[in-house]
């Protein structure tokens, strides 16, 4: 059987005939990634994707964010979110080119469906979608600090206004006893 | 039975709902997934422990979807394994 034609298909004798897969995987890229870089990642995947008879239907950035633990000696990470369609292969060679590329430190699929119907889900992927997939997004270190900043502002802003309000407070107190 | 009801665990409690409850696990239809690590989060110890059901008041069904989601976030990173 030529295996041009096998692509795509999913080998299950469970499954319906003319049914494909639905797949999430969520891969961690180095924290240096740099735009072009993510972009380039992405268009080598959809590439391998139309030649596996496959279909990229979302894909999403959660930005950078902080690991738990230390993964390949990085600290943070820049999550990538892909959902997509195809067959049995389209795991294995979707894992295979992920594990080639020296950006990715971690990856992780899940299958969310059996027997989705290719025709009935529609892309949701655009111009747009692929623009803002390829933003690593801002440093959560820096916005932490950022945010630890204006945290300690507002705090002492806060003291200020407290002492201020500690004397009417005071005031208020003897109107009280005065009214009772 | 007399001796049943003379137990000391009995009274406190009353009947058969003694079970404390995470004020999350109220929800009926909440969504225990990897994605959402926030929420993940309250199902952990400070040591990074999955806080059983008997503690947390999930049902064993939710108790399930918990550690699979727990166990997933943790390959991503997005959960500690051990945290001291």
């Amino acid at each position: 059987m030529a295996e041009t034609a096998a692509k795509g298909v999913v080998h299950s004798v469970a499954s319906k005939q003319g049914t494909q897969r639905e797949y999430e995987s969520v891969t961690i890229l180095r924290p240096a990634t740099s735009k072009p870089e993510i972009q380039t990642l992405i268009e080598r995947m959809q590439g391998m994707f139309t030649d596996f008879g496959a279909r990229l239907i979302k894909i999403d950035s959660w930005g950078t964010r902080i690991l738990a633990f230390p993964v390949r000696r990085e600290r943070k990470g820049i999550y990538l979110y892909w959902r997509y369609l195809g067959g049995s292969d389209i795991v294995a060679e979707f894992e295979r080119l992920m594990g080639l590329s020296d950006k990715v430190i971690r990856f992780y699929t899940v299958k969310i469906d059996d027997d989705v119907d290719p025709e009935a889900r529609p892309s949701e992927v655009t111009e747009e979608l692929l623009e803002a997939a390829s933003d690593p997004g801002p440093d959560p270190e820096e916005l932490a600090r950022q945010a630890a900043e204006e945290a300690a502002r507002r705090a002492a802003e806060e003291a200020a206004n407290r002492r201020d309000d500690d004397y009417g407070y005071d005031d208020d107190d003897d109107d009280d006893d005065e009214e009772s | 039975m007399s001796t049943d009801d003379t137990r000391s665990g009995r009274g406190e409690g009353g009947a058969g709902s003694r079970r404390k409850r995470f004020a999350i696990a109220q929800d009926k239809n909440l969504v225990l997934d990897y994605k959402n690590p926030q929420l993940l989060k309250n199902f952990l110890t400070d040591r990074g422990k999955i806080v059983p059901a008997r503690i947390s008041g999930l049902s064993a069904r939710q108790q399930r979807q918990l550690t699979k989601a727990i166990k997933r976030a943790r390959m991503l990173a997005l959960l500690p394994y051990t945290s001291s």
